[in-house]
């Protein structure tokens, strides 16, 4: 059936492919235009450049007026993102309009990846080294960044163990190391 | 100086959104109706808030309803406290 919240999502998508953002994909999946994937490149000249982030943005019956639930699905290291990937966003909460469409929240989320707000941490970690230890947070963030691409590859069936694996061992090291510091 | 500034500002007023034919809220035209009408007429007016954005009247009062704290009833475009223009 045809909602308003479902014609307002055909026009986001059309919006979104004749005037594409720079940086950023989306697209609802095959079968459910409530529910769309999004792709957000890590911008040029920044630790995030070359990071590949999947999201996904969940849509009610009550869109525009209500925000879409929004989070990434790569694992990311950010002052303002929780690590289940939920986003700490004004206008994702408290401040979203209804004038806002996919295009407008996409390329929000973009430009919180470079400019975090360290007023609502959501990453204790990634928020303390953002203020104090911009080194080795720049580095953590392009452990994400690599990352993000062996997430690619787990998409396609062959890599899938090896990948998989090595994401893993790369999370107890940081696990590790985050807990020294503590102590 | 201030002469200058004070009518830039008189322009600027008003050339309100008679420009933009779409409603911000449902991105459809206004001679066409919002997403909930099927035939486009006077059942589904533009309105007018006193900060001079247009909505789709069905489009605006959906918007004010889903707010339940009287103070979060603003304008989507400008996030003034909506009042509606005579
Ligand atoms: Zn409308
Ligand atoms: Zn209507
Ligand atoms: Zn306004």
């Amino acid at each position: 059936m045809s909602t308003a919240a479902r014609r307002r999502l055909m026009r986001d998508l059309k919006r979104l492919q004749s005037d594409p953002p720079q940086g950023v994909q989306g697209a609802p999946l095959d079968n459910n235009i409530m529910t769309w994937q999004a792709v957000i490149f890590g911008p040029d000249d920044t630790p995030w450049e070359g990071g590949t982030f999947k999201l996904l943005l969940e849509f009610t019956e009550d869109y525009p007026n209500k925000a879409p639930a929004v989070r990434f699905v790569t694992k990311m290291f950010h002052p303002n993102i929780y690590n289940d990937g939920q986003i700490c966003l004004d206008i994702l909460q408290n401040q979203w309009s209804p004038i806002y469409d996919v295009s407008a929240i996409l390329t929000s989320i973009q430009s919180l990846l470079c400019d975090p707000n360290p007023a609502s941490p959501a990453n204790s970690e990634a928020s303390r080294l953002y203020q104090d230890n911009r080194r080795e947070y720049n580095r953590r963030v392009k452990e994400v960044v690599e990352q993000s691409w062996i997430a690619d590859d787990d998409d396609d069936e062959d890599g899938d163990e090896e990948g998989e694996e090595e994401a893993g061992a790369e999370k107890e090291k940081g696990g590790a190391a985050g807990g020294g510091g503590q102590a | 100086m201030k002469v200058k500034i004070k009518r830039w500002h008189a322009v600027a007023t008003w050339q309100w959104d008679v420009n933009d034919e779409r409603c911000g809220i449902c991105y459809t035209a206004f001679e066409a109706c919002c997403p909930d009408c099927h035939i486009p007429g006077d059942d589904c007016p533009p309105v007018w808030g006193r900060c001079n954005h247009a909505f789709h009247m069905h489009c605006i009062m959906k918007w004010l309803n889903s707010q339940q704290n009287a103070n979060k009833q603003t304008c989507p475009a400008c996030r003034q406290k909506w009042e509606f223009r005579a």
